[in-house]
C-alpha cells in the first residue's frame, strides 16, 4: 500500500509535468577531482536559470549552495540539472558538500 | 572526520526527531515499537537502494527525477501524518483514559501503526540515502583516510541518536493531560513543514511556478543549514527563504490539520429531542 500511495503521488506529479520548451539559459560546470572546471559563472540578475553540473569523479558528490537553496546529490560520473530562482546581484558560493573545503565555485549575478 | 561527523549528525537528527515524536505519540499502543523499528529498517534498506540509483533517478523527467521523487515522498508523509492525527483524535480520548495500563489494543490500531511505520520509513529513507551516498563516496575517494571518516560518521550517528533520545525523554515528561494535544500539535507542524518542503522540491523541478516571490530572508539571523536551523526546520518547518507558495501551503496544511482533528474529536452532539 505504501508503494501504491507513493506511486500515485509520483504518477500525479508526472502527469502534471508541463510539456513546454525551457526558455531559461543553462550554464554548465564540471566537478573534476577537487575543483570545478568553471569556478565562476556569470548570470544576469533577476532571471531564473539552470545550472548543469557534471561529476567527472568516481565518487559521488553533493552540490550545495546555501544562498541558492540547492542541495542535490550527484552520483559518480553523472550529471544533474538544478533550477535556480532569479536572484539579486551578488556573488553566490556553491560547493561539493562532500569536500567543501576544496571544491568551490561561484555564481556571479550581475 | 569533522565533516563526516557533521553530515551524519545532521541527517540523523532530522530523521531521529521524527522517530522520537512518533515513538512518544504511540507509546501506549501495543506493538508500536515493532512497527516503528520496521519503518526504520525499511528506510535504511530503501536508502541503500535510492543511493544506488541516485544517478538514474536524477536523469528521469528532464533531470528533475530526484526532486519529483522527494516531493512524492514528502507528500505521502504529509497524508500519513494527517491520517494519524485524525485517527488519534478519534481514539485518543479512549487511550488517554487508559494511559496508565500499557499495551492496550485499540481497534484499527494497526492501520495507524502502518501509517507511522511509513512516516518513519520515509524520514529515514530521505536522510539515510544522503548518508549512504556520502559514506560510499568516502569509501572510494580518499582525501581523508576512510577510517577517520567512518569514525566521524559513527560519532555523528551516536550524537544524533542522543539528541533524538533526549527529545523523546522530554516528550515523555509532559503530563498525561496534555500529552495527546502536544503530540498532535507536533505532528501537525511536522506535516505542515513537510508540505512546504514538498512544494519547494516542486518549485525546483519547475512544476510549481506561481507565487514565487520570497516572503522573507532570515538566513543571516538563523540559517536553515545551521544545526538549530535544521532542528527548527524539521520540527516546525522553519525556512529562511520561503516563497509565498510555500507559506500558503504551510498555513493551509496547519489549518486543515487542526481543523480536521478539532472537528473529529468533537463529541457527537445528541439530536435535539
Amino acid at each position: 500500500m505504501f508503494l501504491r500511495i507513493i506511486g500515485c503521488s509520483f504518477a500525479m506529479l508526472v502527469l502534471a509535468t508541463p510539456l513546454r520548451a525551457e526558455d531559461v539559459t543553462t550554464y554548465e560546470t564540471t566537478l573534476k577531482d577537487k575543483a570545478f572546471t568553471v569556478a565562476e559563472i556569470k548570470v544576469p540578475a533577476g532571471k531564473p536559470f539552470i545550472l548543469k553540473v557534471t561529476n567527472a569523479n568516481a565518487a559521488p558528490a553533493e552540490l550545495e549552495a546555501k544562498d541558492m537553496q540547492i542541495e542535490k546529490p550527484v552520483a559518480a560520473n553523472s550529471e544533474i540539472v538544478v533550477r535556480v530562482k532569479a536572484m539579486p546581484a551578488g556573488k553566490y558560493l556553491f560547493v561539493d558538500e562532500y569536500q567543501e573545503d576544496f571544491a568551490k565555485g561561484y555564481i556571479v549575478v550581475e | 572526520m569533522i565533516g563526516a561527523l557533521i553530515i551524519v549528525f545532521r541527517e540523523v537528527i532530522e530523521a531521529g526527531l521524527i522517530i522520537g515524536i512518533v515513538m512518544a505519540a504511540t507509546q501506549t499502543v501495543s506493538g508500536s515499537r515493532r512497527w516503528i523499528l520496521g519503518g526504520v529498517l525499511g528506510g535504511i534498506l530503501g536508502s541503500c537502494v535510492v543511493a544506488g540509483f541516485t544517478g538514474t533517478l536524477a536523469q528521469l523527467f528532464n533531470g528533475y527525477g530526484q526532486e519529483i521523487f522527494n516531493a512524492s515522498i514528502l507528500a505521502t508523509a504529509v497524508i500519513m501524518l494527517t491520517w494519524h492525527n485524525i485517527w488519534m483524535a478519534r481514539n485518543g480520548r479512549a487511550m488517554a483514559g487508559e494511559l496508565k495500563q500499557a499495551g492496550i489494543e485499540v481497534r484499527e490500531g494497526h492501520k495507524s501503526l502502518l501509517a507511522l511505520a511509513i512516516i518513519v520509513g520515509t524520514a529515514v529513507l530521505r536522510e539515510g540515502s544522503e548518508v549512504v551516498l556520502f559514506l560510499y563516496g568516502v569509501a572510494i575517494s580518499a582525501h581523508e583516510t576512510a577510517l577517520a571518516m567512518i569514525a566521524g560518521g559513527f560519532a555523528g550517528l551516536i550524537l544524533g541518536a542522543l539528541v533524538s533520545a533526549l527529545t523523546f525523554r522530554g516528550l515523555l515528561k509532559i503530563p498525561n493531560r496534555y500529552f495527546f494535544s502536544v503530540t498532535t500539535w507536533l505532528i501537525t507542524f511536522l506535516a505542515a513543514g513537510m508540505a512546504a518542503q514538498s512544494v519547494s522540491f516542486l518549485e525546483k523541478a519547475g512544476l510549481a511556478t506561481i507565487l514565487q516571490n520570497e516572503v522573507w530572508n532570515s538566513s543571516s539571523i538563523l540559517s536553515e543549514k545551521s544545526i538549530p536551523g535544521r532542528i527548527l526546520h524539521t520540527l516546525l518547518g522553519y525556512s529562511d527563504q520561503p516563497t509565498a507558495l510555500q507559506l500558503v501551503v504551510y498555513l493551509a496544511t496547519l489549518a486543515i490539520g487542526f481543523g480536521l482533528t478539532k472537528w473529529i474529536s468533537k463529541p457527537p452532539r445528541l439530536a435535539a429531542a
